[in-house]
């Protein structure tokens, strides 16, 4: 070891001896040959040149000696005189997963210049143009960004009018307003403040009667009143749990395959439950995050936390990337984007593959708070990895019926498999018709190589069974091929012959709608069903999809045999039509055998299924992870302990305890007081939610990308008033909806003016129209028509679906009520921009197309529904004037003008049905918009 | 289809995406940005549209285009391979492999002699004017995976699709007809993201005719009628014209209210229009036989075909066609049973002849590119042994013709054996790249800012490959 180390340094010592003379070498190659080179395969991705436009690839700039020197997101470009380690000639060489320059490998010659120019010390004479230029906001300046400031209390200023003096808001407001010299819109209509309370707090309009009694109600405290009935009403958790659903960016299946998320429901119903019961905001965002790490003091407490944690689980994750160490970052991106974006309002996910371009966020905290999420586990990996299910508590009723049937299905499983094993066949030759299932018979198999038949054995289906002479291994292999009758799971099995002249190993490789699944069976071993198959798994089938199995010889020892596969169907009793004649034997066992399997079948249907979540599970040993160089898993640099963001100043992350992930610490870091996003994060989405823009107008986005806040100690006193308030969210809309600034009208007689003085209406110095949303405005269509089914419980789509591809729901439930698919939205929600359950919707699109009036005009959903309030409109048999104003009041809120009433009438007398009434009031820019 | 709408419900609906500074700038220099109105490219276009023919499940390169006669020679040889599925799932390089020879025997045609099978007889006769891509490669090992990145140019995360990014870039050439249409695709590997406008704008999604696995009669647009009679329809759509009048009246200038109006004026319009388009029956029966419509086996893909065409007339710019189905291992992918490619083959090869020749015939093929392919290619050695091949994104043939690509053309190499791309490569990102380039857009300038940062299709890849474009006559 010793004499090794001497060496090294005497050879380091002689070096410059020889310096001189290799560099004149080196630098007569470099202009020679190594330059050009660089100039014509290199320069338009890795040069000077190429950085200054912002062009340069894989941060590797190879215009000079200091670039190159430092190299690139992979490290050093050049290890000196050593080519073999140089991450440049490698890539060269087209040796690694990197191969360069793209359109072709270098001819050998240029090659060995390379390696010998390495070899003399890579001299290069050239320098540089450029200094670097820093990304993003540095740590310290983004400690003085408003939003990354601690909270504080703002002094609230007093308005000038008395009446805009009674409370924090209106004050704030005013004060803005007198600043520009401008003056409030007048209060809304008391029509028109029934109609946006009812939509803005329980997202249905008010009935013809509710909107009468609310404006003859001449108690001062009426609005008061209102307000606070509505905040009960159960419509209100409806209302207010879609719009976390949206940030949550809920959905019930996955685009790929369009897997179901079949508990998903739970989530849903326990935020609807959340919003209803106004538990606090802070304890909502723990559970989320971190609800299985929670205490608990009762089975429903953690039913409840247990349930909170889908939030991490319903991302739409690509189960089937086959690189699993990619999907596993991949999902962890996802759940760190939900988690940053819908409660702090950061794009940290932009710092994956480099800092932060515009924020103070570098890479390592990326890496820092992924390292947290990678330690909880949210996928079981196979060739299709499968999301985690936990088993949320029972009662101990339920639990001993379970208990008890359970252990009955393993006794009588365990006596089937002995007697199974022991049963020795009488009758070894079957033909093909004496078994049940979906039978393809080793002589219809598609064989590569020569296979042999045989029936020394004596025991096989049809004529015989293939072997293959235990020669020519991996030239030969057996291809079974089923034409299923319907779609579903099935049991396969194969027949085999063993014999102790078998091989021990043999890849079985079973094709189904689920990919490919190789199981190696062992020829040796007498099979154990009936002595004669091995069941190779349950796996699901497509109606036309691959359904077949190849027995492969690829390394084997020893003959490889088959004599049949079985496709036996589990679904569907229908298709087991054949006959259950098997093997008749002496000890009757064989009929013993069927009697006990139907017992089990019977048994398994009775037992009561355990209630389970979508969730994720604490990894065994958590640890950091590193740094991914440009967001690859194959590349990476120095570790990241997990903490939070750096740039918070006084707000870290506490000590995560030795055998913990560090995602309780992360939920209290986020659901904490003195984190200056949080509060005023879901303050501003609550203000966007009820005014239809927020203080800050990018809901999602509170970094430097984003926008500053229209009123910026207005946001902080009232993140600090929520705070104060217990992180109550009823407590806060009733503050903004009792508001002055939240009841102005948004049509007045100065409306120009207005519009001219504060175009995007950022001083607030009047309210808001609003499109309604998808949901909304599908449900006030049935709330006009009467139409309303009760709202279920439990989950809104048949257990027996197996996909969400073309689903249509049909219901005419609460539009929250219908199943989230990913592939299959609601066609009516869908074409009035229903939140994008890919992303984290803080504000919704509202874009006006043609697909929307075509809708709205022909589709049967609208048409029907109209029939619907026209028969019920008809059996209050009022006369014509009292009809048209009723349809007035249900669909616009406010009676019809004296030119409108004309115009009903008119088309009323010339023969236009009631029906056709309301579907054009229904289709009516008015219907849609919320003043 | 879709409405340009106005200018404060644009800028709200892009609100997210906008910093302040670009969202004032926006409101006070534009007077009425139109989204959906025909744009100013960035640079002359040569091609006005594309029709995609999307051969979803992944095509076996080595039976049909890629002449590979190694594999012939070696037929039945173990030999070591880089397997693109044993590479991302265990790291595991050159496990060996069965090579199988092509199916389908090779020749030449065309005045330029290019090499092809006997799989597609019928496009054979088209090689001279098609630009083959050899060196092609792609990501994602899965159908999924590889499908959403052909058209969105992301393995994983939802991103606009090709036709939603063109629809953004070049806008409609048609405010009557959707400008971006997917006959008959998948609701499988992606579905609807395929051709989805993820953070865009809504008006730039694409429009789905039908579905695979439908009936003919369903490709069409939904709601363009209902069970009323057409009087009634009237009747109801001038009253509700009457009543957004009335509505209007009280409130002078409201853009949200103007742009519900003119919404159903143009659904109107769409109604009057779209069936024309869409009606087959108005074309010569020798034209449908052209693209062997009314024969059982050409029939659906054929209508499909001819569908494309009428919409690339009417001015649509992006129509793709798929031939697919909806299960998690689609049409093209041949596992086990290569064999069954010449069922597909049958299918399509037909009605892809006859677009072209009709393209070529009505003029329409100088400024339509036609694009062909599928997510991957297929392996050069059994699977498992078996009769059939596996994925292989490594190195894979797409070819384009028309638009301003070079004719009788062939660009890149596989190795000896057709596994992975070796000379001339072409990602994806390249392909996009060159198409956006042949439509007049710059892939780096096509960008749209969301989250706080700027996407773009080709991400921060992307080359366009000058030397497949023709020379400007």
């Amino acid at each position: 070891m010793r004499s090794a180390l001497i060496l090294t340094v005497l050879f380091g010592c002689a070096c410059p001896l020889m310096a001189d003379d290799a560099k004149q070498r080196g630098e007569e190659l470099f202009e020679k040959q190594i330059r050009p080179v660089l100039l014509k395969h290199c320069a338009s991705c890795h040069s000077d040149t190429a950085q200054a436009k912002g062009k340069l690839k894989g941060g590797l700039n190879l215009d000079h000696a200091k670039a190159w020197t430092v190299g690139g997101d992979s490290g050093p470009a050049i290890v000196a005189k050593k080519p073999n380690e140089s991450l440049l000639y490698q890539t060269l060489l087209y040796d690694g997963d990197t191969k360069m320059p793209p359109n072709g490998k270098l001819d050998d010659a240029t090659l060995s210049a390379f390696k010998t120019w390495i070899e003399l010390g890579s001299p290069d004479p050239r320098v540089s143009t450029l200094s670097k230029k820093q990304l993003g906001l540095s740590l310290e300046a983004g400690r003085e960004f408003w939003a990354y400031r601690p909270l504080t209390k703002p002094i609230v200023p007093t308005a000038n009018d008395p009446s805009w003096n009674t409370n924090t808001i209106d004050r704030f407001v005013s004060a803005g307003l007198q600043k520009q010299k401008m003056i409030p819109a007048p209060q809304a209509s008391r029509e028109v403040l029934a109609r946006r309370l009812y939509f803005d707090l329980t997202g249905l309009p008010p009935t013809p009667e509710q909107l009468m009694a609310f404006i003859n109600d001449k108690r001062t405290d009426a609005t008061e009143r209102l307000v606070d009935e509505l905040l009960k009403s159960p419509d209100f958790g409806l209302r207010w749990g879609r719009h976390w659903l949206d940030v949550a960016r809920y959905g019930e299946s996955l685009t790929l395959r369009g897997f179901l998320l079949k508990n998903a429901w739970r989530y849903r119903d326990y935020v609807i439950e959340q919003f209803q019961e106004d538990r606090p905001f802070d304890q909502f965002i723990r559970e989320q995050i971190a609800g299985d790490l929670l205490p608990h003091t009762s089975p429903e407490q953690r039913s409840r936390q247990l349930t909170a944690t889908s939030f991490l689980a319903l991302g739409n994750t690509n189960l089937e990337e086959q690189d699993k160490k990619l999907l596993q970052m991949d999902v962890v991106d996802e759940q760190l984007d939900v988690i940053t974006k819908g409660f702090l309002a950061q794009t940290v996910t932009c710092a994956r593959c480099h800092d932060h371009k515009f924020d103070p966020i570098p890479t390592k905290d990326y890496y820092a708070l992924a390292g947290i999420l990678r330690n909880s586990k949210s996928m079981n990996h196979a060739n299709v990895s499968n999301g985690i299910e936990v088993p949320l508590p029972i009662n101990s009723t339920l639990e001993a019926t379970i208990k008890q049937g359970e252990q009955k299905i393993a006794s009588l499983e365990k006596e089937l498999k002995q007697l199974q094993g022991s049963t020795t066949l009488t009758k070894k030759v079957l033909s093909i018709n004496e078994v049940a299932g979906i039978v393809v018979d080793d002589s219809a198999a598609k064989k590569v190589g020569t296979w042999q038949m045989s029936t020394s054995t004596g025991t096989y289906i049809g004529a015989g069974y293939l072997h293959d002479g235990n020669e020519g291994k991996g030239d030969k292999s057996l291809t079974f091929m089923a034409d299923l009758p319907t779609a579903g799971k099935y049991e396969v099995r194969l027949a085999y012959s063993h014999s102790a002249s078998r091989s021990t190993a043999v890849p079985v490789s079973v094709f189904s709608a689920d990919g490919e699944t190789t199981i190696a069976v062992d020829m040796t071993k007498a099979p154990g069903l009936e002595g004669r198959y091995v069941s190779l798994g349950v796996f699901r089938f497509e109606k036309s999809g691959q359904s077949f199995v190849i027995v492969d010889t690829k390394g084997t020892k020893g003959h490889v045999t088959a004599d049949a596969v079985v496709f036996v169907p589990l679904d569907d009793v229908e298709t087991k039509k054949k006959p259950v004649v098997i093997s008749s034997e002496k000890d009757g066992s064989t009929s013993k055998i069927k009697t006990m399997e139907a017992e089990l079948k019977v048994l398994k249907a009775k037992l009561p299924l355990r209630p389970t979540v979508h969730s994720v599970l604490e990894e065994a040993k958590p640890e950091d992870v590193k740094i991914h160089i440009r967001g690859s898993v194959n590349n990476l640099g120095a570790l990241a302990p997990r903490a939070g963001l750096q740039v918070f100043s006084g707000h870290s992350l506490e000590a995560i305890p030795a055998g913990q992930s560090g995602r309780l610490q992360l939920a209290n870091w986020i659901a904490s007081k003195n984190n200056p996003l949080t509060s005023r994060v879901i303050v501003n989405r609550t203000w966007h939610w009820l005014l239809g823009q927020g203080l800050v107008r990018t809901v999602d986005n509170f970094g430097t990308t984003g926008e500053k806040p229209s009123h910026p100690e207005m946001l902080e006193a009232l993140a600090q008033q929520f705070i104060d308030d217990g992180w109550s969210i009823k407590k806060l809309v009733r503050s903004i909806v009792l508001s002055k600034t939240y009841q102005q009208a948004s049509r007045f007689d100065g409306l120009a003016q207005s519009e001219k003085l504060d175009p995007e209406n950022r001083f607030l110095s009047r309210a808001n129209s609003k499109r309604l949303d998808a949901e909304v405005i599908r449900d006030a269509i049935l709330h006009v028509a009467g139409n309303t089914q009760p709202n279920p419980t439990g989950p809104t789509f048949p257990a027996s679906l197996n996909s969400d591809f073309g689903y249509k729901a049909t219901d005419k439930v609460r539009s929250v009520y219908l199943p989230a698919f990913r592939n299959s939205p609601p066609e009516f929600l869908e074409a009035f921009d229903l939140a994008d359950a890919n992303f984290v919707v803080g504000a919704r699109n509202t874009a006006t197309v043609a697909q929307q009036a075509l809708l709205m005009m022909n589709s049967p959903f609208v048409l029907s529904q109209a029939e619907v309030a026209a028969a019920s409109l008809t059996k209050l048999n009022l006369p014509t004037e009292a009809s048209i104003n009723r349809v007035c009041l249900q669909c616009l809120g406010r009676p019809p003008t004296s030119s409108e009433a004309k115009i009903l009438k008119l088309a009323i007398a010339d023969g236009m049905t009631w029906a056709a009434i309301y579907h054009v009031h229904l289709a009516s820019a008015e219907f849609r918009t919320l003043e | 289809m879709l409405f340009p709408i106005t200018r404060r419900q644009w800028l709200s609906s892009t609100g997210c995406g906008f910093g302040a500074l670009a969202l004032s700038a926006l409101a006070q220099a534009t007077p009425k940005v139109v989204p959906l109105q025909a744009k100013v490219p960035h640079h002359p276009a040569r091609a006005k549209r594309i029709i995609f023919l999307f051969m979803q499940g992944g095509v076996s390169h080595v039976d049909s285009f890629d002449y590979k006669p190694r594999l012939t020679k070696d037929d039945g040889k173990q030999m070591p391979f880089d397997d693109a599925r044993i590479l991302a799932n265990s790291g595991t390089r050159g496990s060996n492999q069965r090579v199988m020879k092509p199916l389908w025997k090779f020749d030449q045609y065309g005045e330029s002699g290019r090499w092809a099978s006997s799989l597609f007889p019928e496009m054979n006769k088209h090689v001279d004017e098609l630009c083959f891509l050899h060196g092609l490669h792609t990501e994602g090992v899965a159908h999924g995976p590889a499908t959403l990145f052909l058209h969105c140019g992301n393995t994983t995360q939802a991103r606009p699709s090709f036709g939603s990014w063109v629809q953004y870039g070049l806008g409609t050439e048609n405010e009557n007809l959707p400008g971006f249409v997917s006959i008959a695709p998948s609701a499988g590997n992606g579905g609807a993201r395929n051709y989805g406008n993820a953070f865009l704008p809504a008006v730039y999604q694409g429009t789905a005719l039908g579905r695979a696995g439908g009936l003919a009669s369903e490709n069409t647009i939904k709601h363009l009628d209902s069970t009323l009679s057409e009087s009634d329809r009237l009747k109801r759509f001038e009253l509700l014209r009457d009543l957004h009048k009335e509505q209007l009246a009280v409130r002078p200038n409201d853009s949200s209210y103007e742009a519900v109006a003119e919404s159903y004026e143009l659904a109107r319009r769409m109604q009057k229009n779209a069936p024309d388009v869409l009606d087959l029956s108005r074309e010569t029966e020798t034209t449908k036989k052209m693209y062997g419509i009314g024969e059982k086996t050409t029939d659906s893909f054929g209508r499909q075909c001819l569908m494309a065409r009428r919409m690339c007339e009417a001015g649509v710019r992006f129509v793709q066609v798929n031939y697919g189905d909806n299960t998690a291992n689609p049409a093209w992918d041949q596992h086990s049973n290569l064999i069954k490619h010449g069922d597909h083959a049958m299918a399509v090869d037909r009605p892809i002849a006859g677009l072209m020749q009709d393209l070529k015939q009505r003029g329409l093929l100088d400024d339509t590119i036609v694009w062909w392919g599928g997510e991957f290619g297929r392996t050069p050695y059994a699977e498992k042994n078996g009769t059939g091949r596996d994925h292989n994104p490594g190195g894979f043939t797409m070819w384009v013709a028309g638009g301003g690509f070079k004719k009788a053309f062939a660009f890149g190499e596989t190795d000896e054996f057709g596994h992975m791309a070796v000379r001339d490569k072409v990602h994806l990102h390249d392909l996009h790249a060159t198409l956006l380039h042949q439509l007049g857009l710059n892939h780096e300038k096509l960008s749209y800012k969301y989250a706080g940062r700027d996407f773009r299709l080709t991400d921060v890849h992307g080359r366009v490959v000058e030397e497949v474009l023709a020379k400007k006559s």
